[in-house]
């Protein structure tokens, strides 16, 4: 593989941008590797790799990978990290760099639209099982509360979230 | 009676609300008072706008936080996503100039975070204000003799730096084994003690893969333990636990009855005598047997006025 400064740079940059801060500190240990339950899993591209593919400035080149989708936020890999790189931050950057670009799978629009909607990311229609439990109907979350899905919605219109055309 | 804010999230609410109902039977009873926290909404979950943008994340977490701060009340939540989320934005909202950008935002919903109000787990809740003395005082039923494989999950844990309340080892985790053998229950170690369940962004981005690392969780269970139950305090742990033990059972991938799951706090709303049919209803694995076990007249200790 041929080595280019100017990719090295934005991928580095991109990440930066998108919260990963501590990715030029990674020394490729592989730490974080070790204990990611998604690495067990078998996703390609997380923790250690997705690091090292980042550093080599392949950015573009590996975006339709799934693998950070696959990452539980656990932060194992954070509290692992000898060098405080976050490992996980960097994941979620390169998440947020895909997101942006609208290269994430269609089945996860289904949660942004229930979350500018109801105000939950997850939503069934409550009112059956709660009663069934003696629980009163309406939960007293957003679901029932429309200024609070105003607000909701209005953090997210007015935020990059609104810009992509989902919604 | 110290009043708590009582954060429900998405999956308790509105898919497993026996588990809302077991904390709003319990906490009184050990003296916390959950009050709530009218108009939240999602925490918001990983795969929503922390995968999109940063100080949105903070923006929504943090108008949350301030429903509490408001109320002059710290925040329980009895979801480890939610818990976890939230303890992050908090800690992200630390930096100043971050800080000021995600108030600016706040201010077009009337609203301004302050970071007066902490975030507990209901794990910490119980381990820590309420004690496994004041838990152990309020049984009905005694849980001696049955065994009990827990799962803490992860976002309780990791990263320390980030929570109010911590495990002295997060990779050997000890508080919920306390809690259950605060029911007299025993609670035998197992090698994937610390191990994901595998729900959350990895079962909806790859199913198999998802099931892969759970499996090896269930058998490191059955092996090592044959529980008799398995009692987390992760609501997503929970759903995972439920609804995929059958799915393997039916694949042929498991040669062993499904283990019945319940949240911490259905086990003690059913140790303290509470009605199962409000507090530990919703299940895909049949769990009547061992709810009849446990509140059983052998294991009456005694009334409880």
């Amino acid at each position: 593989m041929l080595i280019d400064q100017n990719k090295i740079d934005e991928a580095v940059t991109t990440i930066i941008g998108y919260g990963g801060e501590h990715i030029l500190k990674c020394i490729q240990c592989g730490a974080c590797s070790a204990v990611c339950p998604g690495v067990k899993a078998g996703f390609p591209l997380l923790c250690r790799n997705l690091i090292r593919h980042l550093l080599n400035g392949q950015l573009e080149e590996i975006i339709e990978d799934s693998s950070s989708w696959g990452c539980q936020a656990c932060n194992r890999c954070t509290e692992v990290c000898p060098q405080d790189v976050r490992p996980q931050e960097v994941v979620f950057a390169f998440r947020r760099y895909q997101a942006n670009q609208l290269a994430f799978s269609t089945s996860s629009i289904t949660s942004q639209m229930n979350l500018f909607e109801t105000g939950h990311a997850v939503y069934t229609d409550p009112r059956e099982a709660r009663k069934r439990v003696g629980l009163p109907e309406e939960t007293p979350t957003s679901a029932f509360d429309e200024l609070a899905k105003k607000e909701i919605q209005t953090l997210i219109s007015n935020s990059p979230m609104g810009e992509l055309g989902l919604f | 009676m110290d009043k708590i804010g009582l954060y429900l999230g998405c999956n308790i609410p509105l898919k497993a609300p026996d588990i809302e109902q077991s904390f709003r039977k319990i906490f009184p009873v050990l003296g916390i008072e959950p009050v709530d926290l009218q108009g939240a909404s999602c925490c918001p979950a990983w795969g929503t706008a922390p995968s999109f943008d940063l100080n949105t994340w903070c923006a929504i977490s943090s108008r949350n936080i301030t429903i509490a701060e408001d109320q002059g009340v710290d925040i329980m939540t009895g979801c480890n996503s939610c818990f976890g989320v939230l303890s992050e934005a908090k800690h992200f909202m630390e930096d100043g100039d971050r800080r000021k950008a995600v108030n600016a935002s706040l201010a077009a919903v009337n609203r301004a975070f302050k970071g007066t109000s902490d975030i507990y787990h209901v794990a910490h809740v119980l381990h820590r204000k309420v004690g496994a003395e004041k838990i152990k005082e309020k049984l009905k039923y005694s849980l001696d003799g049955l065994k009990v494989a827990v799962q803490t999950g992860c976002h309780a844990l990791w990263p320390t730096d980030v929570y109010k309340v911590t495990e002295d080892n997060p990779y050997y985790p000890t508080m919920l084994r306390e809690l259950c053998e605060a029911t007299g229950a025993t609670v035998p170690h197992y090698s994937r003690l610390e191990g994901c369940c595998g729900m959350g962004g990895m079962r909806s981005t790859d199913a198999e893969k998802s099931l892969g690392l759970f499996r090896e969780k269930l058998l490191s269970i059955k092996e090592e333990t044959d529980a008799d139950l398995i009692v987390t305090t992760c609501s997503s742990c929970f759903l995972q636990f439920d609804m995929s033990q059958p799915i393997l059972k039916e694949r042929g991938l498991i040669d062993f009855d499904p283990i019945p799951t319940f949240y911490y706090t259905q086990l003690l709303a059913l140790a303290m005598g509470f009605d199962p049919s409000q507090v530990a209803a919703i299940s895909q694995i049949d769990r009547g047997s061992v709810i009849s076990e446990i509140q059983s007249e052998k294991r009456l200790i005694k009334e409880v006025a």
